[in-house]
């Protein structure tokens, strides 16, 4: 039985993909591209910031890639994706007018609701700065819900720094305190050079802990030395969260392999606050 | 900036805020303060180790040279930081260069008399000691987690 | 539900027969290739009459019984999550029109399966894939679909030495008590070779009335009691449930882990014969002309490397990580998943461990737990 396209079952059927078209593509450095995509049918599949779809190429795979921006119309989509394994390799290379294959979305949200009114400190390192990119979007939308906004950004070099058009103008705003440093500057590079924990002190007058909502992304020992540096300035494990990453096959908690302790990292993550994790976080390979 | 006196950038900076006013007096007065025009070098890799710097505001560059390419930037130290702890040693030279990004200000501590006094008063040596040790701790941490090269190169991995 | 009722082998057979008459594929024991397995039985005669088996950790054999018995063994290598649960499926197939794919939904008849000599460890098993894949925030469609038709017939477990179980401390067992359409628990008297029939559902009731029997007496009630009851007795393991997921999540770094580790082969024979284990992993193929692709799932096995590969790299790379990570999934992180434990003591992973690693002495071992071997004999 052939369906058009259009009408694929995924109401019904978890596991369809809906087919979406690419309608633009920006390089953002050597190996990464923020793709916009369009749905090719009526449905909206409408995505919090923080929450992932899966990206199918036909015949290749499907990988969980989060989503990076708002929608600039309904139903829109912007991931950005890094080439490295062979599914991310072939989303890489696509171009407008090429389809994909979309579920979602699925999994747990950044906390916006519970930054309402608070402090928000956002540490993104390497690709990491891709999910909190559609948080921080979110966040100045609605600039005047929220006190000090904080952004820390750390990046292997300058030529890998994500989103540098909206760096440059985020680096204008007035009401946004965003840091940024690199491991290995270049010789054109004037900024700071370190890891991104050590910026943390930086910016200590800027916020104030115990009304302060931190949300971390990147490599998972930035993130462990991150959340160390947030404890030692007074931010509680529960207003710590983290987006981690790991395995996901299905993205509905059935396949097993994102399993990290008592969670299903799709659907009980990717976002969690660190006092949830904080049991297993310091086991290996658990 | 320029007419606060040393011994009021002392009782601001994160490393010395908390001492007592006769100890920040006792510091104050081995010090001067000093201003830093972009480019402009700190300390130079094998010059003699005689001043140690707690910069206020600014941003300084520890680097090394390298023969062909320039500067190479190792890590930035900010405002509220320190720089140089080669003279504890003495005698001794520079390891690296320090090179201001920005326009920096910094409180110059005079070597030779810091260590003087960290002998005289042993309990104010000591304190300083743990501080100066914090940030070598914390500038070597950065250091570790810089060379695992957390976020690539992605096709190595 | 109605009393009890006696069928023969004769009944059996009509049961079978039955079943197949409301369109019903029976799924059923089978001897063959030196286990006694599940598969498609057409007929009484596919049943393994006077077959039985010994197992022992690591060590599995059929034996031919001094009895006839059709139901004389304990649980073999197959489990009835092969016919809810399969694998391979196919999820869906596009087909390239130019630019476009169009997804197709790939057309399978679902079929109806009555599962024929489910023991009560793997109608608990059922209850657990239940609560993973049918009655979760997420449904599998293709569990759902077979779940939902299936017909169980339980065979309680009499006539043999459990020698690898431990249901009974996990209390899943030996007696099925609801869940099922029909009960059987088998009778094998010179002469009367018989099975008596508790009926669990309307579904059942009618089966029952298709088939020729006789209401229970109370003679053949007590025999099936006391024949269950010898089963209870001669359990050949047992596991400590009580505490035991938070123990086991205080000791992640126990050294025993290590200890199982110098053992454990990591070859997933475990996660391949336990009926819950439901984990999957999800590949696309394509024909050669790259017009046709489809998306696979199969069962997969947490013990190999690339089950968790993230961004390059497996993140159990230890053999240590992988067995600590089976364990306290069956025996701890379940429990907060699902509120069951993720095991149902129907030994299979005991026995089929070509080591035999035996779960309920290295649970006790990492839980600082009194365990016997032996158990209570």
């Amino acid at each position: 039985m052939v369906k058009p396209a259009i009408a694929t079952p995924a109401a019904t059927n978890p596991f369809f993909p809906l087919p979406f078209l690419v309608i633009s593509r920006r390089r953002e450095t050597r190996d990464t591209v923020t793709l916009r995509l369009r749905p090719l049918s009526d449905v909206r599949l409408i995505a919090q910031p923080g929450q992932f779809m899966m990206l199918s190429v036909y015949g290749v795979g499907e990988v969980p890639i989060s989503v990076s921006g708002l929608p600039r119309r309904p139903g829109e989509l912007e991931h950005t994706i890094r080439a490295v394994g062979s599914v991310t390799r072939h989303l890489v290379a696509l171009h407008p007018g090429d389809q994909i294959g979309v579920r979602g979305p699925f999994g747990t949200s950044w906390p916006l609701q519970l930054a309402h009114g608070q402090d928000v400190l956002l540490v993104a390192g390497g690709l990491g700065f891709a999910p909190l990119r559609s948080a921080l979007l979110a966040i100045l939308r609605e600039r005047w819900r929220y006190r000090q906004v904080i952004v820390l950004y750390g990046a292997r070099s300058p030529a890998d720094l994500l989103y540098r058009r909206d760096l440059s103008r985020w680096l204008q705003r007035p009401d946004l305190v965003l840091r940024i440093t690199v491991d290995h500057p270049d010789q054109y590079w004037r900024g700071q050079v370190g890891v991104v924990p050590n910026l943390i002190r930086q910016v200590t007058a800027f916020f104030e802990p115990a009304n302060t909502v931190a949300m971390i992304c990147g490599p998972e020992i930035m993130m462990r030395f991150t959340i160390r540096e947030l404890q030692k300035h007074g931010i509680p494990d529960e207003r710590i969260f983290l987006s981690l990453e790991r395995n996901m096959q299905c993205a509905i908690g059935l396949c097993g392999h994102c399993q990290l302790g008592p969670f299903f990292l799709c659907k009980d993550g990717p976002v969690l606050p660190y006092s949830r994790l904080a049991p297993f976080s310091e086991i290996r390979e658990f | 900036m320029s007419d606060r006196s040393v011994l009021e950038l002392l009782a601001t900076h994160p490393f010395t805020a908390d001492l007592s006013e006769d100890q920040q007096a006792q510091l104050a007065a081995c010090a001067r303060i000093a201003h830093f025009e972009p480019d402009e070098y700190l300390l130079r890799e094998g010059q003699p180790a005689t001043a140690f710097y707690l910069i206020v505001s600014g941003l300084v560059s520890i680097e090394v040279f390298v023969p062909g390419h320039g500067p190479r930037p190792l890590q930035t130290v900010e405002g509220g930081s320190a720089v140089g702890w080669s003279w504890m040693l003495a005698p001794s030279r520079w390891e690296f260069d320090a090179r201001a990004l920005e326009r920096t200000t910094a409180v110059v501590f005079d070597a030779e008399r810091l260590r003087a006094l960290f002998l005289e008063d042993c309990c104010l040596g000591l304190r300083l000691v743990q501080r100066l040790l914090f940030i070598v701790t914390e500038r070597l941490r950065a250091a570790r987690l810089q060379l695992l090269d957390l976020y690539g190169p992605p096709r190595e991995r | 539900m109605a009393s009890p009722a006696v069928i023969d082998v004769n009944g059996l057979a009509a049961l079978i027969a039955a079943l197949q008459q409301e369109g019903y594929r029976v799924i059923g024991p089978i001897q063959r290739d030196g286990a006694i397995i599940y598969d498609e039985i057409s007929q009484l005669n596919d049943l393994p009459f006077g077959w039985g088996d010994e197992q022992e950790a690591g060590m599995y054999r059929v034996r031919r019984r001094e009895d006839n018995a059709v139901f004389g063994y304990a649980v073999g290598p197959h489990s009835w999550k092969r016919f809810l649960h399969p694998s391979p499926v196919v999820l869906w197939r596009a087909r390239r029109r130019g630019n476009e794919w169009m997804i197709e939904e790939p057309v399978e008849d679902s079929p109806r399966l009555a599962f024929l000599g489910v023991r009560s460890c793997d109608l608990h098993a059922i209850g657990v894939l239940d609560r993973v894949l049918h009655h979760g925030s997420y449904i599998d469609p293709i569990y759902a679909e077979r779940r939902e038709s299936a017909f169980v017939i339980v065979v309680q477990c009499a006539h043999f030495t459990p020698r690898t179980c431990f249901c009974a401390s996990m209390g899943t067992g030996p007696k099925a008590t609801q869940g099922f359409d029909l009960a059987l628990t088998e009778l094998v008297e010179p002469d009367a070779h018989r099975f008596v029939v508790e009926v669990g559902s309307a579904r059942g009731a009618a089966i029952l009335q298709q088939i020729p029997h006789r209401p229970a007496e109370p003679t053949d009630v007590t025999a099936a009691e006391h024949a269950i009851a010898q089963t209870a007795a001669s359990m050949g393991r047992q596991l400590q449930t009580a505490g035991l997921p938070a123990a086991l999540l205080a000791n992640l770094e126990h050294p025993h882990w290590d200890k199982i580790a110098q053992r454990c082969l990591a070859c997933g024979n475990c996660t391949m014969v336990c009926p819950t284990c439901f984990c999957f992993s999800v590949e696309d193929r394509h024909d050669l002309t790259g017009t046709v692709t489809e998306r696979v799932r199969r069962l997969d096995v947490c013990f190999t490397t690339s089950f968790t590969y993230t961004a390059g790299k497996p993140l159990r790379q230890s053999i240590r990580s992988r067995y600590r990570q089976w364990l306290t999934h069956k025996l701890a992180t379940w429990v907060e998943q699902f509120g069951t434990f993720g095991c149902v003591g129907c030994g299979r992973c005991i026995t089929w461990c070509p080591v035999g690693i035996d779960l309920t002495i290295e649970a006790a071992a990492i839980t600082g737990r009194e365990q016997t071997t032996e158990g209570v004999v």
